[in-house]
């Protein structure tokens, strides 16, 4: 398996604060990898220094060898690794079938001109980018609501959605950002479905995530975040009974445990 | 629409604005409603480019800046260097445009009440220029500008100079006309293909946006230096006609009203500036029976409008749809 | 040197009381207030009006401006501000309507006041002088007033009940809401305690520099550059952003006094380029 993004050494400073501390690891292609840890550990800043929207005090991250760190977040997504939001983040007053078609922008082959002007490229793109906005919507089961307006969905839609924008942009890595947030047991059990489904496109996944019974089912590897420090990383099996874990999470007041039975 | 429902609705448009409003004035005599109407079209055609930064989520109430930097562009060329008034209308709109990207560059990263701010004192840097400049002529301005020359091609005349003409107020209401539809043309090609989509995701979510690859600061400076480059030609044009230019020519009041002709016409629509400008114009100059009672009525229907249709004129169309 | 400095601190003191109206409306309820120079200029004129037409002493309409913009200021966001902020869809709608308002103020004092330049008579006669200074008395008397009317509403804003109010409902809307903070009641008193403020500056520089109805956009202008300096927002930032503004002013000036009427051009280039270095100002919050 070859290492698709490596994370090396990773440390981000906000004033005297350290939120991410010296944190590597690396994922594979194919592979689904969770950060998880309690609520302030440093997950959302990691995430959103791996997908470039922050830049890393120290460390850098790499994606096919290549350096990604500190590149703007629209080249790092050019290059094949793409983010997700929170359900809050879509462009709301567009239909959904628009959001998920705007998506493809990575993928068109015309220019902005061509497509001022509607040239033969820009035309087989627009009806391209309508196939294939249509072929994710229906995979993510969103087909009977495309032409409603964004803003109008309730939140376990709009999750999906985020994710159906990230996979127009056509993958090689998608980031997740808390996928099951706020979900209860159905709506978490259906999105764990798609997130694998997702992984059987060949999309690697790696998400951050807070709940713990959903990403001890979806993940093939764990890495587990405490006060902005890397504690353990392993299956979950392995995790389950690493000792450090259990007390990072006793020793918080999280009541999403699922570690113990 | 389809494509001959717009093309029937286009013709319809230029005939009525090119044939219908001629006949109409030449029947009762009122030679004085061209030159209120071409305002209407040069004004629309500034409104246009602060609607289109609008449209990317940005509150541009600068556009008085380079609607004076348009018009002292050609005058200066005109006046000065002798060019043909007819090449330095696209000169104006491009070095419009090229000092918007300068000044982009740094001040798109703001946004909100912020980018309002800054773009509110260009209008005012603008003017301040124009009066400290030795090339602009000062407090004095530019006054006697020739009127636009011949183009000619091979021979054959296909303008007319326009210091010869028997009515030259027809000649550039006609201009300005032609001129604003070509804008608004390409402005909803613009915003009805990709590029406007792009446009409305960066309105909508600039994290998003960049986020699915969307170079969103190179866009931004796209879409102000169109903006500006409409607002150069606006300006240009406006010079030719009144044949002056002055530093108070466009100031931080003309900034706001642009702003306020896109509001009123609607900010979700694209001929929404179109139709702001040619109510607000008109009130405001109907208004003007009411003598030193003008202002007064002008802004309490504002305010009025405000209340009553805080989404705009057109939003009153009977199947409003999201984009126009 | 110390002239310079002297008149800085002058000019800075009035502008960072009209950045303080103008910040804390939008602070409070996100509205720029592009009125604010017209409710300068009427706070102006009413003094003028009480003070030298009516002949009361100058503490009383200096009081009659304060009471008189704080009424207008109430009753504009109660019956303006609020209905539109509560149904458009766009932030932008308030700005146009605050454009508007600017516009009917600018009417309305044209049609009470007219058009001329008006000043009244002195309030205190006689110069201060030494070797380094020449100032008015009553420019000096201004000078302190504005500074104690500054202190006076930070102190307001730091201990009083409806200054903590108002400070939480600036941090944070709904959370405000939640703690039980009566949001509609506390925007209508700080919209009022804004739009008084610019009336009491106009009162205070009608004594010294007079008023005309023409120059409330300029005065709007003024304040906005304050507030970006500053950072919007931020009562530090608006006092910061007034005394910095000032003492540009003063020292531009003199230095630049031999290339004629530049020293403008100079701050809004030298702002351009701060704001591309620090978008916030030097207080502000970033947002967006």
């Amino acid at each position: 398996m070859t290492q698709l993004l490596q994370v090396s050494q990773v440390t981000k400073r906000f004033g005297g604060l350290v939120a991410v501390n010296d944190v590597s690891f690396s994922v594979a292609e194919g592979e689904i990898v969770s950060v998880i840890g309690p609520n302030g550990a440093g997950k959302s800043t990691l995430f959103k220094v791996i997908s470039s929207f922050l830049k890393p005090t120290a460390g850098e991250v790499r994606f096919r060898g290549e350096r990604i760190s500190g590149l703007a977040p629209h080249i790092v997504a050019r290059k094949g690794v793409v983010r997700t939001f929170q359900e809050t983040t879509i462009f709301r007053g567009m239909t959904v079938r628009d959001n998920v078609i705007i998506a493809h922008h990575l993928r068109s082959k015309a220019n902005l001109a061509g497509f001022f002007v509607g040239s033969a490229t820009a035309r087989r793109d627009e009806a391209e980018f309508g196939r294939s906005a249509d072929q994710i919507l229906n995979f993510l089961d969103l087909g009977a609501i495309k032409n409603e307006v964004a803003s109008t969905l309730p939140h376990g839609l709009l999750r999906a959605l985020g994710i159906a924008i990230g996979l127009a942009t056509d993958p090689t890595v998608l980031l997740l950002d808390e996928p099951f947030a706020g979900m209860n047991h159905a709506e978490t059990k259906r999105a764990v479905e798609l997130v694998r489904a997702v992984r059987e496109r060949g999309v690697t996944v790696l998400l951050v995530e807070h709940d713990m019974v959903a990403v001890m089912r979806i993940s093939d590897r764990i890495v587990v975040l405490n006060f902005g420090l890397k504690i353990a990383e392993g299956t979950p099996a392995e995790i389950q009974c690493n000792p450090k874990v259990i007390e990072a999470y006793l020793g918080s007041e999280d009541e999403t445990i699922g570690l113990l039975p | 629409m389809s494509p001959t429902k717009k093309l029937a609705a286009t013709a319809a448009f230029l005939a009525s604005v090119l044939v219908a409003v001629p006949w109409a004035i030449a029947a009762t005599g009122r030679n004085d409603l061209y030159y209120t109407l071409t305002s209407v079209a040069l004004l629309s055609i500034a409104s246009a480019g602060v609607w289109l930064t609008f449209y990317i989520g940005r509150i541009n109430i600068g556009q008085g800046a380079y609607a004076l930097i348009g018009g002292y562009t050609s005058a200066i060329l005109v006046v000065d260097y002798g060019v043909s008034f007819w090449l330095t209308l696209p000169i104006a709109g491009l070095f419009c445009a090229a000092a918007s990207v300068l000044i982009g560059l740094p001040i798109l990263r703001l946004r909100g009440v912020y980018f309002a701010m800054v773009t509110l004192v260009l209008t005012e840097v603008a003017r301040l220029l124009a009066l400290a400049l030795p090339i602009t002529h000062g407090a004095s301005g530019m006054v006697s500008i020739p009127a636009p020359g011949a183009i000619r091609l091979f021979g054959v005349t296909l303008v007319p100079d326009f210091a010869t003409l028997q009515n030259p107020r027809l000649a550039f209401y006609i201009v300005s006309v032609v001129l604003m539809a070509l804008c608004y043309a390409g402005l909803y090609r613009l915003v009805h293909s990709r590029m406007g989509r792009l446009c409305l995701s960066l309105q909508q979510n600039e994290e998003l946006a960049s986020s699915i690859g969307v170079n969103i600061a190179w866009l931004r400076v796209v879409a102000y230096a169109i903006s500006s480059f409409l607002g150069g030609i606006g300006g240009a044009m406006f010079a030719a006609i009144a044949q002056s230019i002055y530093p108070s020519s466009f100031t931080v009041t003309d900034s706001v009203n642009f702003m306020l002709n896109c509001f009123l016409g609607g900010l979700g629509y694209v001929f929404g500036p179109m139709i702001g400008t040619f109510v607000l114009y008109f009130g405001w100059d109907f208004l003007f029976q009411t003598g030193e009672y003008q202002l007064l009525i002008y802004s309490s229907l504002l305010i009025a409008l405000m209340l009553f249709l805080p989404n705009g004129l057109l939003s009153l169309r009977p199947a409003a749809k999201k984009r126009g | 040197m110390e002239q310079v400095f002297a008149n800085g601190l002058y000019l800075g003191a009035q502008y960072a009381l009209i950045a303080l109206g103008l910040t804390l409306i939008f602070a409070l309820m996100n509205v720029l207030n592009f009125a604010h120079g017209q409710m300068y200029v009427l706070g102006g004129f009413i003094t003028y009006t009480v003070y030298a037409r009516l002949g009361l002493p100058f503490v009383v309409a200096l009081f009659a401006s304060g009471v008189t913009l704080a009424t207008v200021g109430a009753l504009i966001e109660k019956f303006l501000f609020r209905p539109v902020i509560r149904r458009s869809v766009r932030e932008e709608s308030t700005m146009l309507l605050a454009a508007a308002i600017a516009f009917l103020l600018d009417a309305l004092i044209l049609l009470l006041f007219g058009e001329k330049q008006r000043g009244v008579p002195k309030i205190v006669k006689g110069v201060f002088t030494s070797d380094a200074l020449i100032m008015p008395y009553d420019r000096i008397l201004v000078g302190i007033l504005a500074i104690a009317f500054i202190a006076a509403f930070v102190l307001f804003m730091q201990y009083s009940k409806p200054g903590r109010a108002m400070r939480a409902l600036a941090q944070d809307r709904v959370a405000a809401q939640l703690m039980g903070v009566r949001v509609d009641r506390y925007s209508m008193i700080g919209f009022a305690l804004g739009a008084m403020l610019a009336g009491v500056v106009g009162g205070l520089l009608v004594a010294i520099t007079g008023i005309s109805s023409g120059i409330g956009g300029p005065i709007s202008i003024k304040a906005f550059m304050m507030v970006m300096i500053g950072g919007a927002g931020v009562v530090g930032g608006a006092i910061a952003g007034g005394f910095i503004l000032g003492m540009l002013e003063s020292v531009g000036l003199s230095a630049l006094h031999d290339y004629g009427d530049i020293t403008y051009l100079v701050i809004f280039a030298a702002l351009m380029v701060f704001l591309s270095l620090r978008p916030n100002g030097l207080m502000g919050k970033p947002w967006g």
